[in-house]
């Protein structure tokens, strides 16, 4: 029999009952509220010395399979038993499987003794010291030796000299934090003096921002920075302090846009490279990469992906002659218990429990629900609350309003905390000042209960994503945000016909994404992933997903792969009225995209993406691109500085300005303090929808949007602008509901004012410089801060910009600014005003994280304890 | 009643309605937001100093003007004053029969 012959029959046959038993006790073991159950076996049956040999056996396979049984095996004999003897074997097996976090974990728990190694013979110690050895990493940087496993290892070695690579693993691998570790070498003790961290939210902007400074510590060699501003970027240049710029796809092409050609970035790191596939900003993604590239073609490139099957296909635009590597990984460092939960006929407080693995299922026990749980909403709650009592529970809500609702319901099942814990307290704290007095969130996390979404201020949920991995949180409500780019694993997740943005049942791939997070490595053994009601179609309308990994397909690819449609798009484009042409959100990016490439090589098809697609589609779309760039006089250059933004619309727009019979002062938007602002954007946003783009629909919120611009660019804090609303409401006579006010001004501030209007905006006034130089009005051009970065971080007053280049969150830094009189402070007269005043922000009625952030930021001594 | 003639600037107006279809053209040739033009401000700062509330209206003193929204979708003329105080001000008001 070969080793994989015996591997295979180990699995189906020779351990299956043991493997079963285990499972079960393990598994039951997770879970809270089970009904006590006489028809478990107990332990005390297993042949435990047979077990883990089939265990070691398993454990040289490179099947996921064989892999998880011998970390099922290794976990059961660690946790199971109360022999030492078995526990150290447990904990061998965990070795052989380059587990060390997990024997880490055993150790810390008390399940394994310290001191594993002391206690092997002279054979299994060598053995495993050697182990230790080769999978181990030396940090340059700090001369330490770090302890990996298979992939981490993989990528170490594969992500030395000039090739691009494309790391693909899941979750629960330690990617991102090895990511991390081998950037800070790259910048510390390599060559690369710019690097670019890409994430695709603001949110894992900050995320990332906040790591990489935790990580560097206090360097003076390493600057770290959010912001597209060339300071940094020219002294990392000029061979000062380097730089790791962490930014979205639009801020890099913002900071793009004020260097012009001169942008040069050693090391690009993409995270979440697999949205390079996502509708409308994917391919501005695409395009930032390809700008990078353009600008300096020796830059290396690095990709990060959750569990992708063909991490690979990110390579294929690297330059001529580069090599090219992918990383890959499907192996599990935490076992993942996949559970259906089906309501005991007739006895609706009783959910029958059945694990899912590959084409078997095996009963896991009964779950006893405090309430009777009418309605979907409360099935969810209470079925959460009861299994992951103990904590680190997640719950998948479909969309914020239901998120507040569950995290409501859960709520209302959990015992009073007395004392109030203060971190939570705090958050309470800044919800209440930052948002509103009766934001919904507040009294929840003095329960330990929260919910979390894509629009919430950056400050807010990375507060409430940091009590969470610290416990103190014990159960989080989130939405499809979570899918989006949020690094965040939990113990237990709970889900009940998931779906992705506005009603789409999630594809296997997406479910798996966000199922994955379940299982801490370092912190668990094992997560645990709930599947409500698995037989309701219309929950799962195909059933609960089967394991599956993400396909990366470029957002640019999948449209071309539509047929016809792109052509006739742009056939249509090129009309005046545009406003008919249907499925633009669907069309306009990746068309924006097409004719600027075309602008630039004469024909698409000497570009990349023409390798992936068949010669006569491609010859058709070189054919209506032709058509329309005709048209245009506007440059390649100008057209490139705003990717998602069509150069025939640019071109409509340069021929509006040049019809206009007014005064060409009144196309410029008037300062924010002036009385004209808010009315003037309503004009140019209008004007933007006329001729560049529909982008600010429909034409009756206008005058909404245009009112959110003002105030967003005025330095106003959200809460300042949630109590504008009400007001404002209120003295009209309209009623109007609290939760959906607060989430409603909050979706305004990041879909509006931080994303639609910097775009097109942004795009507007480039095209209306343009024509003031080319009727020598070169007076009213401001080369101060560009209006898409103004927009992009709500400031427009010297001090509120210069509080963020400090580091803070723009929530911090607007909380200050109410307090500074001046408008025109620098980043030092600021330090010099908190320097002064560092014992007093307390009486400022400031809240307490808002003043840590503070405090972090500017270096300031910490209080004196009272 | 006779029609009473209507001054505004150089400009003479034989009827009261005349000269508010004069000034509402005007409005109609600016867009949310615009600054008013200095040929165009003589007429509204005439039309203003016609005003029943005058004295009030002008304040500290006239800079120039705007147009702006005004209640339930309207659109109407605003004068900006030397203080940074602003008021908008209805055309058929400022042109007394």
């Amino acid at each position: 029999m070969s080793l994989a012959g015996l591997q295979s029959w180990l699995l189906q046959e020779g351990v299956r009952c043991d493997l079963d038993t285990i499972t079960q006790l393990t598994v039951r073991n997770e879970l809270d509220n089970l009904a006590s159950d006489t028809s478990v076996q107990s332990s005390a049956s297993i042949d435990w010395p047979r077990l883990l040999l089939a265990g070691s056996i398993l454990a040289r396979s490179d099947k996921r399979v064989d892999q998880e049984a011998a970390l099922r095996v290794a976990t059961a004999a660690i946790s199971l038993t109360d022999d030492q003897a078995l526990k150290d074997a447990g904990a061998v097996l965990m070795g052989k499987l380059s587990n060390f976090r997990a024997i880490t974990l055993a150790t810390d728990r008390e399940l394994v003794e310290a001191d594993l190694n002391a206690r092997l013979g002279i054979a299994l110690r060598l053995e495993a010291q050697r182990r230790e050895m080769d999978r181990s990493i030396l940090v340059q940087s700090s001369g330490a030796w770090l302890q990996v496993n298979d992939f981490q290892q993989r990528f170490w070695t594969n992500a030395t000299g000039d090739n691009w690579l494309s790391a693909s693993a899941p979750t629960a691998s330690g990617k991102t934090f090895l990511v991390l570790q081998w950037l800070i070498d790259q910048v510390v003790a390599g060559e690369s003096r710019v690097v670019v961290y890409l994430a695709p939210t603001r949110a894992l902007v900050s995320e990332i921002e906040t790591n990489l400074k935790e990580l560097l510590g206090n360097t003076e060699l390493v600057e770290v920075s959010s912001l597209p501003l060339t300071d940094k970027y020219k002294a990392a240049r000029a061979g000062g302090a380097r730089v790791i710029l962490v930014f979205t796809q639009e801020r890099l092409h913002l900071l793009a846009n004020v260097l012009g050609d001169v942008l040069s970035v050693d090391l690009l790191i993409v995270d979440e490279a697999h949205k390079i596939g996502d509708n409308q900003r994917g391919v501005i993604l695409q395009d930032a990469i390809e700008r990078a590239t353009r600008a300096n073609p020796k830059l290396k490139a690095v990709f990060i992906s959750p569990a992708t099957q063909n991490p690979e296909e990110l390579l294929s635009d690297a330059p001529d002659g580069v090599q090219t590597i992918a990383v890959d990984s499907d192996s599990s460092t935490v076992l993942q218990n996949l559970i259906v939960a089906t309501q005991v006929p007739r006895k609706s407080k009783l959910w029958a429990l059945t694990l899912r693995q590959q084409g078997s299922e095996l009963p896991i026990g009964v779950l006893q629900l405090a309430s009777t749980p009418a309605g979907l909403k409360k099935r969810l709650a209470f079925i959460a609350a009861a299994v992951g009592e103990r904590g680190g529970t997640l719950v998948y809500a479909n969309g914020a309003g239901e998120a507040e609702e569950v995290a409501d319901l859960i709520s209302q099942l959990l015992p009073k905390l007395e004392p109030i814990d203060l971190e939570l307290s705090q958050l309470a704290e800044l919800a209440r000042k930052g948002v509103h007095q009766h934001f919904r969130l507040a009294p929840l996390v003095e329960l330990g209960v929260a919910f979390h979404y894509g629009n919430m201020p950056s400050l807010l949920r990375l507060e409430i994503e940091r009590l969470f991995r610290s416990g103190k949180i014990r159960f989080l409500v989130c939405t499809s945000t979570l899918i989006e780019g949020v690094n965040l694993s939990c113990r237990t997740i709970v889900v009940r016909g998931p779906r992705k943005g506005k009603g789409h049942p999630m594809e296997p791939h997406d479910f798996w994404n966000l199922a994955g997070r379940a299982g801490r490595w370092g912190d668990e053994f094992q997560g645990n992933i709930i599947c409500i009601d698995p037989e309701d179609k219309q929950a799962w309308p195909a059933g609960v997903p089967g394991r599956a990994r993400y396909p990366i397909k470029r957002e640019s690819d999948a449209v071309l792969d539509l047929g016809d449609g792109m052509a006739d798009y742009l056939s249509n484009r090129g009309l005046s009225d545009f406003s008919s042409i249907e499925d633009k959100d669907k069309f306009e990016q990746v068309g924006a995209y097409l004719l600027t490439t075309f602008m630039r090589l004469g024909s698409i098809s000497a570009a990349s993406l023409a390798k992936r697609h068949d010669a006569a589609s491609i010859a058709k779309l070189d054919q209506a691109l032709g058509v329309l760039a005709e048209q245009i006089e506007i440059s390649v250059d100008l057209a490139a500085r705003h990717p998602g933004v069509n150069a025939i619309g640019l071109q409509h727009l340069l021929e509006a300005f040049r019809a206009y019979p007014g005064d060409v002062e009144n196309l410029l938007p008037a300062e924010v303090a002036s009385n004209d602002s808010y009315d003037r954007f309503i004009t140019i946003m209008g004007r933007v929808n006329e001729h560049l783009f529909l982008a600010f629909t429909p034409g009756t919120r206008i005058k909404l949007y245009a009112l959110i611009v003002v105030k967003w660019l005025k330095g106003y804090s959200l809460a300042r602008i949630i109590r504008d609303s009400i007001d404002w409401h209120q003295e009209a006579g309209r009623s109007f509901n609290l939760p959906e006010l607060i989430r409603g001004t909050m979706e305004l501030v990041e879909q509006i004012a931080r994303f639609r209007a910097p775009k097109y905006l942004s795009a507007y006034m480039d095209v209306l410089y343009l024509h003031l130089r080319e009727i020598g009005r070169e007076d009213l051009i401001d080369d101060g801060l560009d209006i898409g970065t103004q927009l992009e971080f709500g400031v427009s007053s010297t001090t509120l910009l210069s509080l963020m280049e400090l580091g803070l969150s723009r929530m911090s830094a607007v909380a200050l600014y109410e307090k500074i009189a001046r408008d025109d402070l620098s980043r030092e007269g600021c330090i010099a005003w908190v320097y002064e005043r560092a014992g007093q922000l307390h009486a400022m009625d400031i809240p307490a994280i808002i003043i840590r952030e503070v405090r972090e930021r500017l270096a300031l001594p910490d209080e004196p304890a009272k | 009643m006779p029609a009473k003639p209507i001054t505004l600037g150089s400009l003479h107006f034989e009827r009261r309605g005349d000269a508010i279809a004069f000034l509402k053209a005007i409005l109609a040739r600016y867009d949310l937001g615009d600054r008013v033009n200095a040929d165009d401000a003589v007429f509204l700062r005439a039309a203003l100093e016609n005003h029943p509330d005058s004295a009030n209206k002008i304040g500290c003193g006239i800079t120039d003007f705007s147009v702006r929204s005004a209640d339930y979708g309207t659109r109407c003329f605003w004068v900006n004053r030397s203080d940074g105080t602003t008021e908008k001000f209805s055309i058929t008001a400022s042109i007394r029969g």
